[in-house]
């Protein structure tokens, strides 16, 4: 449904700063996909979707909506943003001040340059389309009287009334506060999924393109550096960077010691002391950084029995926070200066000092390249 | 004060410890006391005068109605007033089209030479009207180049266009008046959220579609405001009126009122009062209009989000309009006024735009201006006018912009006596100055501390405007702290409030003291031969055909206070330059 096919666009660098943009990204998604550009702030997630928008001008790439193409920097071909027809949640939600709900909403189907649309069929778009959002009854409000959400709403419900192929939302929860943004982001989902529209969602929050993702791209820096399902992303982080940014992890540096062996595993030497048997996915070698996740370590007192994990780290407990169903440790090692999160269940309690041990399964540990 | 919270009505509260007395108190009522001895006379003897006989000697005499029996009763009345009403209309829309059309071109799009547009207006504010003035009336003149040349090519005798009409006045005072308009209204759009008009686009709305629908309409409450504001000047205006207006008999309101005084003899002073009463309450009306329509200027003004950055507009297929109109805009309002002085200055006298000519180039009247103590005297008269108005004026509005921007007590009836002189047209306030001079047994009339004393009260409203709007931006609990630490309250004044709002304070200082230099209309009629300054000495070089001292003088002067625009330009923060509107 969307291609991206190279799609370059740097920004010239200012005087100490790195040049921001988006390098070479390329994807293809299939109808009614929802994917989700994930990374830091700064990354280029917004530049890519005013690409795909025509809001900016690639420098390089092709970008094709269904078969036709939008862009395309070797011939030079580029569809004005307005015939793109594509809907686009803002920020800002940019909802025109100066026009009622209804005024706002039915704004692209008046311009429409591909058909003209008779009053009846407007009222009828604009009815369904705000009844979808919930926010039926609506219509004659002044935009200046609707609260937050109701703009969030009512800008969906504008990028959506004239059944576009292609919907595009840019951090479209970030100025709603904690529980609405829970409450939207399921409400964005199912309409999402009951419009079978292809959505291309931004965001810098990874429990909420977790939560709502069928794709994720991974942004740092400009370049994609993974792109898979929410598991894929979360279970197998094809950098230190995508493990660190996507969930919690603990990162230990270290070098390895040889290939991965038949199964997989591949022993590393703890910088700073200690090794662990870890789990390759790629091939790795020299310079290693080990990923492993709070709550794949088991927790033991010392002289307890670690149970058939294969590695184990001694440490002391530095702090714990009791978060109801489970307990949120800070472990430090002995060995090397890197402090352990942990998560406990709440049945076996440790005091802070507690000498305790870590331990870990080779299969929880993943041996990844090292972001620079 | 010291230990007092916002709001309180506990008046107590603000007492210092110790029982002494209310500092801010006894602020309050001195300034209240300076302000009306400044700002109620004029009011009142215009009121007076227009309902007195006036003697022979120019003194009050009994009671009557005839001023403004006269006043209603004259046809001429009511040709001026349509005059007024026409050339306000029209110079308003002008001005609002082309100087609102380039700030939109310069703020919101991808239109290029942007930099000049901006050089045009420092440089036009730091240029007398008169001197603008004078510059477009020789070039649209009857020997001017354009008539010039239309004669050559067509071989007619008749001019193409005489700039002494109605349509002339007009023109000359939208160009006038543009660059204000530019600046304020690049403020506005420079602020407006650029996703507004980019959610248009990609609903599939074309550019033209965009600009009509969304940009010009988001930005109406705004446009409105400032259209009314620039109608009610230009209904004030003098200088264009007077130059191009009386020589082409054309008369409006306040030229009117000016005849009245300085082409009657004796002097009509009932006349001209019942006229300046009347024109004060039309003025007051308007005022209060556009004070209900200023508070609904930011009504769609939108809170920029996280995502916010200023991003262009892409003319697309239509940006060599954009540049046309920059550059447009840059010739008529900066090139060819300039190149005209340029033209005069070096001719022994005024004439058209020929080859010929050129053999006469000479820098005498250069030499003429820089010798002559009366151009030296012409200058330092303005200067130190201009100077003590804005000191005047700025350390008055410093402690009333605090007083009320505080709620303190008197704040509100401090606000209203400093705002009140907004209601006087420039040539009101001379009238009814000149009246209280003569009234006053001090020699004071006709020297520069009558012009002095007139615009600081004129200057008043501005200057507030700018401390005002400073000390709201000044958290109070910064000045509570200066309290709980045991300043008193002239102490936290002085070494708290004063170097936090400096930059205020500055930019309300220079603004006074560029349109105090340029004031004309209230030099009219205070200044004589001994306290002349720059604008009426170039108004009467222009009356005596000395076009090209004046021109010498004019560029002179024009690159001095064109520095001291720049000044004003990069020391004020963005958005501080509209603060005066
Ligand atoms: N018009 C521009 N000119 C110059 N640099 C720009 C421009 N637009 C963006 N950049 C730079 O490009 C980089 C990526 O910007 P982008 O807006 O795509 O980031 P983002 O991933 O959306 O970040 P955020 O999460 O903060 O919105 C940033 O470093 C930014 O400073
Ligand atoms: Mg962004």
């Amino acid at each position: 449904m969307l291609t991206l096919d190279h799609l370059t666009k740097i920004y010239p660098a200012r005087p100490g700063e790195f040049a921001g943009g988006i390098r070479d990204a390329s994807i293809v998604l299939k109808p009614g996909a929802f994917f989700t550009l994930l990374g830091p702030s700064g990354c280029g997630k917004t530049t890519t979707l005013r690409c795909i928008a025509g809001l900016e001008r690639p420098d390089e790439g092709r970008i094709l909506v269904g078969d036709e193409v939008m862009f395309d920097g070797a011939s030079g071909r580029s569809v004005p943003l307005h015939l793109r027809n594509i809907g686009m949640v803002f920020q800002s939600y940019a909802i025109w001040p100066h026009m009622s709900v209804f005024d706002n909403v039915s704004f692209p189907m008046r311009v429409s340059k591909a058909r003209k649309y008779s009053t009846a069929e407007i009222r009828k778009a604009v009815g369904e389309a705000l009844d979808s959002v919930g926010l039926g009854g609506y219509a004659n409000r002044s935009a200046t009287q609707l609260s937050g959400g109701q703009q969030q709403r009512v800008a969906l419900a504008r990028a959506v009334v004239h059944r576009p192929k292609l919907l595009l939302l840019d951090e479209p929860l970030s100025n709603l506060d904690a529980s609405l943004r829970e409450e939207m982001r399921v409400e964005l989902k199912r309409l999402q999924r009951e419009l079978g529209i292809t959505a291309v969602y931004v965001t810098h929050d990874q429990s909420e393109a977790l939560a709502m993702s069928d794709v994720i791209a991974v942004i740092d820096q400009g370049q994609v550096v993974q792109i898979g399902g929410p598991r894929e992303v979360y279970f197998q982080p094809a950098t230190e960077f995508v493990a660190g940014f996507v969930g919690h992890t603990n990162i230990l540096h270290g070098t390895a010691t040889g290939p991965a062996d038949a199964r997989g595993v591949v022993a590393v030497e703890v910088t700073g002391g200690g090794r662990v048997l870890c789990r390759a996915e790629t091939p790795v070698s020299g310079e290693v950084a080990v990923s492993i996740r709070p709550e794949n370590i088991r927790l033991a007192g010392e002289g307890e029995a670690t149970g058939a994990a294969g590695n184990a780290i001694a440490g002391r407990v530095a702090s714990a926070s009791f978060l109801g169903s489970i307990v949120h440790y800070e472990v430090e090692p002995d060995q090397g200066s890197a402090v352990f999160r942990v998560e406990g269940g709440p049945g076996t309690p440790f005091e802070i000092g507690a000498r305790v041990a870590m331990s870990f399964r080779p299969e929880d540990a993943l041996a990844l390249p090292r972001s620079t | 004060m010291s230990s007092g919270t916002e709001g309180s009505t506990d008046l107590a509260a603000r007492r210092p410890a110790g029982g002494g007395v209310d500092q801010v108190r006894v602020m309050a009522i001195v300034l209240c006391v300076i302000l009306v001895a400044l700002v109620v006379p004029p009011v009142v003897i215009l009121i007076i005068r227009s309902v007195s006989v006036t003697n022979p000697d120019a003194t009050v005499g009994g009671f009557t109605l005839a001023h403004y029996a006269r006043f209603f009763t004259n046809p001429d009345l009511y040709e001026s007033l349509f005059n007024s009403v026409v050339f306000s209309v029209f110079s308003t829309i002008l001005a609002l089209l082309f100087g609102g059309t380039l700030a939109w071109l310069v703020e919101r799009t991808n239109t290029r030479f942007k930099g000049l547009a901006y050089v045009t207006t420092i440089i036009s504010m730091g240029t007398p009207y008169i001197l603008y003035v004078s510059a477009w009336l020789f070039l649209l003149g009857r020997s001017g180049p354009f008539n010039d040349a239309w004669r050559t090519l067509t071989g007619s005798f008749q001019p193409l266009f005489d700039p002494y009409s109605m349509w002339g006045m007009v023109l000359v005072e939208g160009f006038l008046w543009s660059p204000l308009v530019f600046l304020l209204l690049s403020s506005t759009f420079r602020q407006a959220n650029a996703d507004m008009e980019e959610a248009a686009r990609m609903s599939g709305a074309g550019v033209l579609q965009t600009v009509w629908s969304i940009s010009i309409k988001i930005s109406m409450p705004a446009i409105l405001a400032l259209a009314l504001f620039v109608f009610i000047r230009a209904i004030e205006a003098f200088e264009v009126p007077l130059m191009v207006g009386l020589p082409g008999g054309i008369d409006v309101l306040t030229t009117d009122v000016y005849k009245s005084i300085r082409e009657t003899i004796p002097p009509d002073l009932g006349y001209a009062s019942a006229y300046s009463v009347v024109l004060l309450f039309v003025v007051a009306v308007l005022l209060s209009f556009y004070g209900r329509l200023a508070k609904n200027a930011g009504k769609y003004s939108t809170v920029t989000g996280k995502g916010y950055r200023p991003r262009q507009f892409d003319l697309g297929r239509y940006r060599w309009i954009g540049d046309a109109m920059v550059l447009f805009n840059f010739l008529i309002v900066l090139v060819l006024p300039l190149l005209a002085l340029f033209w005069l200055s070096l001719l022994p006298y005024m004439r058209s735009i020929r080859l010929e000519a050129i053999a006469q180039f000479s820098l005498e009247n250069f030499a003429t201006v820089l010798q002559s103590s009366y151009y030296r005297e012409l200058a330092l008269h303005t200067l130190v006018v201009a100077a003590s108005a804005a000191t005047a004026g700025i350390v008055l509005a410093f402690f009333t912009g605090w007083i009320s921007a505080r709620r303190r007590t008197g704040g509100q009836v401090l606000d209203q006596l400093a705002t009140m002189p907004l209601v006087f047209p420039g040539i009101v306030m001379g009238v009814a100055f000149m009246m209280v001079f003569l009234a006053v047994p001090l020699p004071i009339y006709g020297s520069i501390w009558a012009l002095a004393i007139a615009y600081t009260v004129r200057y008043l409203p501005y200057g507030l405007r700018y401390t005002y709007a400073g000390v709201l931006q000044i958290h109070s609990e910064l000045e509570e702290a200066g309290g709980v630490s045991g300043a008193t309250p002239i102490q936290m004044l002085r070494r708290i409030v004063a170097p936090l709002l400096s930059p205020a304070i500055l930019s309300g200082w220079l603004f006074v003291f560029l349109i105090a230099s340029k004031e004309l209309a209230v030099a009219a009629l205070l200044s004589n031969t001994q306290s002349q300054v720059v604008a009426v000495g170039m108004y009467d070089l222009w009356r005596n055909g000395q076009g090209g001292e004046l021109a010498a003088f004019g560029l002179i002067w024009a690159t001095v206070m064109t520095c001291v625009a720049s000044l004003f330009y990069f020391a004020t923060r963005d958005g501080d330059r509209a603060q005066a509107l």
